[in-house]
């Protein structure tokens, strides 16, 4: 039998197997992204010091299991983690289950996912003390958007590299492209491309760079980024993510400047 | 067929196929159904008969009930049709094991609301895939006043919690009193998998929302 392994990890995803089996998916520090099966979870909770349901933060003990097969999670417990408890507050609720889906949708199995996790684990710490807000859920989708390879540029021009801001020019952003055009150089052809004004270029650019707990404390950039952002992520992904419906309903975009 | 389901030389496919069918019950593996095809096998004929209509009855006849989506064989199930029942209390559940806990419990006697499952945006269910809608509509449809208490008893987890919240709100602008279940459910545990005890001392020690 293999040796057990512990990990803190994030459940992102987790259902009912069976009369008393759960089917877990959870991120780990340690060992990325990890499917695994919970036997008697539901009966017995002796071993299980915590439900495992999405955005429980738990110590995971496991058994790997040859040929890549859900891993048997022997337990879980509390030890001492960060509890994330959005169910006191509809956005919160539905901006964390938001980003647990774009985590499970980004983050593949097997890969070295450190940087995902600590990024998971400050956003959704992030949402349970200050609340939801646009600047929370922008922040995190450029950045773990920037760590699954996906940097946006949102500085200058991606093909005459003129700076955003410069020359009194309109830039938009083409989701083909990664990152911005300015008017001169964007073809009338292109598709997917959004126009942004000044004052969301210079917030989508502050996002990028701040870390999320000084992010959340910043305006959040526009309807018109915001969009942009939605577009880039289901142009990646070829799908429209399921939580973003109720997202969208219990978190409207800033439509207007915020002071 | 899966490799489990192969067959093993020596069990007839008739038997193969009807083990095979088994273990999708849940707490059913390849042995176990095996067994349960061989005992099924040596019951009288007439017995086998009883046992295969009584599930295609179940399936025919079995439906929801139109006012509390509750499991019931006609228009209107048992509860719903009992005049001994108090129908100015509700009680709204997630499925209808949670339904069949509380009854079990014996400390309620108003009436029930199945939702069908709990908000849980990143599976694509929500508000408009739960009975929220017509819940609203059952209670707008009453004299104003008849129903007098709405109690939640979504689950002790992060989404049934979301679920209570997004109820509250929305029994909000019929002024009906709004309750959910103490949290003498252990955190994140089911309903369903709730002693008696338990299930009454959570009902009686109800806060208001
Ligand atoms: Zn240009
Ligand atoms: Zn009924």
């Amino acid at each position: 039998m293999a040796a057990e392994e512990r990990a803190a990890a994030i459940v992102l995803r987790a259902s009912d197997y069976g009369e008393a089996d759960r089917i877990v998916s959870a991120l780990t520090r340690e060992h990325g992204k990890l499917g695994g099966i919970a036997r008697g979870l539901r009966k017995s909770r002796g071993r299980f010091e915590r439900r495992l349901e999405p955005f429980s933060h738990v110590m995971l003990c496991f058994r790997r299991r040859p040929h890549g097969e859900l891993v048997f999670i022997t337990r879980a417990e509390s030890a001492g983690l960060e509890v994330y408890e959005p169910g006191d507050d509809l956005a919160k609720f539905a901006l964390g289950a938001y980003m647990l889906e774009l985590s499970s949708a980004l983050i593949r199995e097997g890969s070295d996912a450190a940087g995902a996790y600590d990024l998971l684990a400050g956003a959704l710490g992030e949402l349970c003390r200050r609340g939801a807000s646009n600047a929370l859920r922008q922040a995190f989708e450029l950045k773990l958007l920037r760590w699954a390879g996906y940097g946006l540029d949102f500085s200058c021009c991606r093909r005459c590299a003129v700076g955003a801001g410069e020359h009194d020019l309109r830039f938009a952003f083409v989701v083909a492209e990664g990152g911005l055009l300015c008017e001169r150089c964007r073809r009338a052809s292109s598709t997917g491309a959004q126009a942004l004004a000044p004052i969301s270029l210079g917030q989508l650019q502050r996002l990028t760079i701040l870390p999320i707990d000084a992010a959340c404390a910043e305006p959040a950039a526009l309807a018109d980024a915001g969009g942009a952002i939605n577009r880039f992520i289901a142009y990646t992904l070829e799908r429209k993510l399921r939580s973003l419906a109720f997202l969208e309903a219990m978190l409207p975009a800033s439509v207007r400047a915020q002071s | 067929m899966s490799d489990n389901h192969r067959g093993i030389e020596g069990l007839p496919p008739a038997m193969t196929r009807l083990a095979h069918e088994l273990a999708r019950l849940p707490g059913i593996g390849e042995k176990t159904a095996t067994r349960l095809a061989l005992v099924l096998l040596s019951w009288p004929r007439e017995r086998v008969i009883e046992l295969a209509e009584s599930l295609l009855e179940m399936k025919e006849r079995v439906g929801l009930c139109a006012s509390c989506f509750g499991l019931s064989d006609c228009a209107t199930c048992a509860v719903c049709a009992n005049s001994g029942r108090d129908h100015g209390i509700i009680c709204v559940v997630e499925t209808p094991a949670d339904l069949l806990a509380i009854e079990r419990s014996r400390s309620f006697t108003g009436a029930y609301h199945v939702l069908h499952g709990a908000l849980a945006p990143a599976q694509g269910i929500g508000p408009d895939d739960l009975k929220i809608g017509p819940l609203i509509a059952r209670i707008e449809g009453r004299p104003a006043g008849s129903v007098r208490e709405v109690i939640i008893a979504t689950n002790a987890t992060i989404e049934g919690d979301a679920t209570a919240l997004y109820l509250a709100k929305a029994l909000k602008p019929l002024e009906v009193k709004t309750t959910r279940l103490a949290r003498g459910l252990p955190t994140g545990s089911d309903l369903e998998y709730s002693d008696v005890a338990t299930v009454s001392a959570a009902l009686s020690y109800r806060r208001e929302l």
